[in-house]
């Protein structure tokens, strides 16, 4: 068994293009995904019931069915229908699929972050005369952050490793790549090995990201 | 006391569910290891990426593996009294379990390349193939037309390979699928302008997604393919029974009614 770097070499630009497109998916589902989540997150907190009922079934179907499946079903079925029947493309439907699937996980930490904070800083925001929102803006939202940054961290490599599933819908990422290069080839472990080290220095520099807010922001 | 029901219902709902799908458990789905001893009779594990029809494909009544290679490779096995067993095998790793032993041979409209010779031997053919492109307006009828445009194939596939020679390695257009429904369906929601794909498969999915309207064309540049039984590189034996029993079909005219009942004029 001759382990042919030479076919690594040639594919190589495959992996570079791959990486870029894994890249780009995993920052920007991470800000839509945080973003969003941070409301799916607030309107759990609601008093409006229908709100809440809103993002209870909004997270209950999001994290009840894998992502692959929802990857296949916003591809193939879901956004077609808002096309008019034509698909936006694998990047887009990749990027809504997956912000919409995290966001309902993030949704979760951020609810239980704003929970955790004590009630005594509320009554404390309420003595000063700050209203509901000036509350969560300047007293709440700024002491959960802290302790959400490790959840979210961990929330954020998943989510970089599992772009890995747009391979099914030809997204571009890097385990498309790999599996063409595996298609043309025939080969195995040169593939695959490659795929896995891309993978392991992508989520170690973004451990280090995360890392680095957690000093930066974090509880100390 | 509310809590206690509702967690009566959810663990009766999910031992019923467990139930309904031990119940319906394919029985083609038990995972193939190396090849059974049964008796004093070597069970040959045959692999296939059951995501091809017609050449092979899961049947939704009685989820066994069925179609035009199963019926080949049955007809073979007979001539030559040799018990086969299928394992669905995805088209990602069936070289790969060839290879460590996992399967004996494999059938899965498999084209004999020079390439692929490397790395494993090949029965004699069994089938005759070629190369088709699908549109939906039926505009791309050749090779050349395809420059520039989007093309759905399927991974590591034969028109994978036509496709990305012709336009070179880095044109970005050529998209690649798991399966040739996917690339199909790609092509109908318009993520890709045309697909290419085995003649077989091809004109099989047309037949059953008319009102889809899509239209085919042969390239006579495409080159002609054969399909063969790939075995273990090195496994002569293996391939003296396959290579005889293709010849056995052939003359006494099983293959024919065979390929008659997939591929003949209805």
């Amino acid at each position: 068994m001759t382990f042919r770097w030479d076919a690594i070499q040639e594919y190589m630009p495959f992996f570079i293009s791959g990486a870029y497109y894994t890249i780009e998916y995993t920052v920007i589902c991470i800000i839509l995904a945080t973003l969003l989540g941070l409301f799916l997150g607030l309107g759990r907190l609601s008093k409006n019931p229908f709100i809440q009922g809103f993002v209870k079934m909004y997270v209950s179907f999001f994290r009840g069915t894998p992502l692959l499946v929802q990857i296949l079903l916003f591809h193939f079925a879901v956004l077609p229908a808002f096309f008019g029947g034509k698909s936006p493309g694998a990047f887009i439907s990749g990027i809504v699929a997956v912000t919409l699937n995290y966001a309902a996980y993030s949704s979760e930490v951020f609810r239980a972050g704003i929970q955790s904070i004590d009630r005594g800083q509320w009554e404390a925001a309420r003595s000063l005369g700050m209203t509901q929102s000036q509350m969560m803006r300047y007293v709440v939202l700024p002491q959960a952050f802290r302790r959400m940054l490790p959840p979210l961290g961990n929330e954020a490599i998943a989510l970089l490793k599992d772009t890995s599933l747009l391979a099914v819908i030809a997204g571009g990422e890097l385990t498309y790549n790999a599996r063409a290069m595996a298609g043309s080839t025939l080969l195995v472990w040169e593939p695959y090995i490659t795929l896995a080290v891309f993978y392991y220095i992508l989520t170690f520099l973004l451990a280090r990201v995360v890392a680095f807010l957690e000093r930066r922001f974090g509880t100390a | 006391m509310k809590t206690w029901k509702s967690l009566m219902l959810a663990s009766t709902l999910a031992a019923g569910l467990t139930f309904v799908a031990a119940g319906c458990a394919p029985k083609s789905a038990a995972p193939g290891g190396d090849s059974a001893q049964s008796g004093n009779q070597k069970e040959y594990v045959v692999g296939t990426d059951a995501s091809y029809a017609p050449f092979e494909s899961v049947d939704s009544k009685t989820q066994q593996v069925v179609g035009f290679d199963i019926d080949v490779v049955k007809a073979i096995a007979e001539k030559e009294g040799m018990k086969v067993k299928f394992v669905n095998t995805p088209w990602d790793g069936i070289f790969a379990a060839l290879n460590n032993g996992e399967r004996d041979f494999l059938v899965s409209a498999i084209t004999i390349t020079d390439e692929r010779k490397k790395t494993m031997d090949f029965s004699d053919k069994y089938f005759e193939a070629t190369q088709m492109i699908v549109s939906k307006d039926g505009s791309v009828k050749t090779l050349n037309d395809l420059k520039g445009k989007k093309i759905g194939v399927q991974n590591g596939t034969t028109g994978d390979t036509i496709v990305t020679d012709f336009l070179g390695k880095d044109y970005k257009g050529i998209k690649r699928y798991d399966s040739m429904p996917l690339a199909l369906e790609a092509l109908k929601n318009g993520d890709v302008d045309v697909a290419v794909g085995d003649n077989g498969v091809v004109i099989d999915y047309v037949k059953n997604n008319k009102a889809d309207n899509l239209h085919t064309a042969i390239d006579p540049k495409f080159p002609k393919e054969y399909y063969g039984l790939a075995v273990k590189k090195g496994n002569t034996e293996l391939l003296n029974k396959l290579n005889d029993g293709i010849k056995k079909i052939n003359e006494d005219g099983t293959y024919k009614k065979i390929y008659d009942k997939y591929f003949g004029q209805q």
